[in-house]
């Protein structure tokens, strides 16, 4: 099965790549919703295709969690805030695909020199985690708007998640689940935050007293 | 199962407080159970209890000390809580609802002996301390939250990743439970290992808003209400420093403790370094105690990275830290309600209209910047004595010259704030006798270690530092 998870691993990567050169917000969210959804197929394909209840139940809660609620969760505060599109990214489109090109071959690169002292299912989880890791970075510093900031944010724990299934036997799986459900709740109380900003934003734009962001 | 209820009473008092209900109904209700929470801890110091959930909760001497200082922390808010929710009408049901789970998270941090439930409790944490950051619900304080979320889930992500790597140095023993690791730690991939210690030292350090890592601390200190001040810079960081202190443990074992001794050294320099310049010349009375803040966790990494009574001080400092910053950030937030600001210009001239408020800012300042005879000095002299001791002396150096910069900055503030012209038209509330209470009682207890330290306490601190191979 490990030409899957290859398959997997490598999509990962160009999805994340393909969300640091989205200018839409909705687009980015349906390309994470992607993403999650195939990281979710990971641990049915681990032993051999052999699926147990607990590969099962990991791949199950990943995909609602991440494929379905964080998108929802995400699509909600978009209706909240009158904004569609990232409007001053601090990097172009030609610019992030370079940049975002480099970090694949700096993560191909580093784990070159990371010896894993156990047997991996697919040479390609380490290289791919850690370029989806950077490329979640990438994302996150180059964006202005608080809503990319949490999709960069997400793509980061999406290639975290990524490596963690390499060490799907260390973990037991309520601590998995609590992780996982840790990143929802962050997802959350994130777009909670992001709409009471909005709200004070509607405010004082009436009243004309909104200090600028920064301003201490 | 005392651990487990421990962990579980607080969770159900949350649910009690989102039904419908009076604030100080609520109010009244989290005192009830900060105080049950302490008296069973209390309890704690007779008879420890034993392992629980198959060796998932353990109490040891370090978690009995964390899970202590954070009674000490809830009890004092929850009783500053009922003189203050006196005058603010705000609704607070999301605030003692988070306030409770947050006891329940902090508990869950002190005794979790596996690695990555205590990665899943310290980032619960994060989730349900910002919504009490932006209590008041304003511009200043949302932009202050969302700063805080973002950069420490970030942090706390990278704490992940270190956790990850700790499992593949150990994949030999194939669990993260704390024994199981010491008890193999010949067995562990000495490159991963090393990898996974930056990283979590990274990620948990950013928690700990160790400098260069903490941008968020003013921010968030500064519009958060003195109370919620109290929890995260007395309670918060300590968790996360528990968890620095737990892969501390690892590095003694796997003959790693200089590597990450040298990494815990450099950041604290940074720590005393970073708070020394801002401090200068800062106006606001919440963001110096912040940066003051960001201070006495450089003082704690730098303890803990000497060895030696450097630990044995630095954890008598966790004690200290958080008395002295109830006494600091809650007099701050009593300021803050008398005045609406706690900066410079507003505020002048306060121990003319608040002769108490203006005690009780002196005392912050004596308590926060380690003066005798509070017991911050005797944990800062420890720590410069571990320095000495292990021929540090340049470093010795630095700390006395920073602690002196710091002293200065903080000093010149707050007697400003006291001593100033008094602001007119004078503000309206009067002082409130649960709010002096609470302040008085935690520098009380500073003077009292101070002065003299029970035996129980030394037993446990010793013990405590024996653990981390001092």
């Amino acid at each position: 099965m490990t030409p899957w998870i290859d398959v997997i691993c490598i999509l990962a990567v160009f999805l994340s790549l393909t969300l640091l050169a989205t200018h839409r917000i909705v687009g980015m969210i349906k390309i994470f919703a992607v993403q999650s959804f195939f990281l979710g197929l990971v641990p049915l394909f681990l032993h051999g295709g052999i699926i147990a209840g607990r590969d099962l139940a990991v791949s199950l809660v990943t995909m609602v969690l991440k494929a379905g609620l964080v998108p929802a969760v995400l699509f909600w505060e978009l209706r909240h805030i009158s904004m569609r599109s990232e409007v001053r990214p601090i990097l172009g489109l030609g610019a992030s695909i370079l940049c975002g090109a480099v970090l694949i071959a700096v993560a191909f690169w580093i784990s070159l020199a990371m010896k894993l002292p156990g047997k991996l299912e697919s040479s390609l989880v380490l290289p791919c985690s850690l370029a989806t890791i950077l490329l979640g970075f990438m994302t996150m510093v180059t964006r202005t708007r608080a809503v990319t900031q949490v999709l960069g944010y997400m793509v980061i724990e999406n290639g975290i998640f990524l490596f963690a299934l390499s060490l799907f036997d260390t973990m037991p799986v309520p601590i998995e689940m609590g992780i996982l459900l840790d990143i929802f709740v962050a997802v959350f109380v994130m777009a909670i935050v992001l709409n009471h900003i909005n709200e004070e934003f509607e405010r004082t734009r009436s009243t004309g007293r909104r200090p600028r962001w920064g301003e201490s | 199962m005392t651990l487990i209820l421990l962990i579980a009473v607080p969770l159900i008092a949350a649910l009690i407080v989102l039904l419908p209900a009076k604030n100080i109904f609520r109010v009244r209700l989290l005192c009830a159970v900060s105080l049950f929470h302490a008296s069973v801890v209390a309890s704690f110091w007779w008879r420890r209890p034993g392992p629980e959930l198959q060796g998932y909760f353990v109490l040891d001497p370090l978690g009995l000390l964390l899970l202590s200082i954070l009674d000490l922390l809830f009890l004092a808010t929850s009783f500053f809580m009922i003189g203050y929710f006196e005058r603010e009408h705000r609704n607070n049901r999301t605030f003692t609802a988070c306030i409770l789970c947050l006891l329940s998270m902090t508990t869950m941090v002190s005794v979790s002996y596996h690695l990555g439930l205590m990665w899943v409790a310290i980032e619960t944490t994060t989730l349900f301390s910002a919504p009490l950051i932006s209590f008041h619900r304003n511009w200043k304080s949302l932009e202050a939250t969302w700063k805080y979320l973002l950069v420490c889930s970030v942090g706390i992500a990278l704490a992940l990743m270190g956790t990850f790597f700790l499992a593949i140095a150990a994949h030999e023993t194939r669990t993260l439970l704390l024994p199981a690791i010491l008890n193999n730690a010949p067995l562990l991939s000495t490159s991963w290992l090393k990898l996974s210690v930056i990283f979590l030292f990274v990620g948990y350090g950013c928690k700990m808003g160790l400098a260069p890592m903490h941008s968020w601390k003013p921010e968030a200190y500064g519009q958060a209400t003195g109370m919620v001040s109290v929890l995260m810079a007395g309670g918060l960081t300590q968790c996360s420093f528990l968890a620095l202190m737990r892969v501390s443990q690892i590095c003694h074992k796997t003959g790693l403790g200089d590597f990450y001794g040298s990494i815990l050294i450099v950041a604290g320099v940074l720590s005393l370094v970073v708070p020394a310049v801002f401090l200068l010349d800062e106006k606001s009375l919440k963001r110096s105690f912040a940066f003051s803040s960001v201070e006495h966790v450089g003082l704690l990494v730098l303890g803990l990275g000497m060895g030696g009574v450097g630990v044995f001080g630095a954890l008598f400092h966790m004690i200290n830290n958080a008395l002295a910053k109830v006494v600091m950030f809650l007099t701050a937030g009593s300021l803050a309600q008398k005045y609406g600001s706690s900066r410079a210009p507003e505020v002048r001239g306060v121990i003319h209209l608040y002769p108490v408020t203006g005690v009780f800012l002196l005392v912050a300042l004596l308590a926060g910047t380690g003066m005798f005879p509070f017991a911050t000095f005797h944990s800062e002299l420890l720590i410069i004595n571990a320095s000495v001791i292990s021929e540090h002396y340049v470093l010795a150096g630095i700390i006395i010259v920073c602690l002196a910069v710091i002293f200065m900055g903080i000093s010149r503030l707050v007697l400003d704030l006291v001593y100033g012209k008094p602001v007119e038209p004078a503000p309206a509330p009067r002082e409130n006798l649960f709010m002096n209470i609470t302040i008085a009682a935690a520098a009380a207890l500073l003077v009292g270690l101070g002065l003299w330290m029970p035996a129980p306490l030394s037993g446990l601190l010793h013990e405590a530092a024996a653990l981390i191979g001092a």
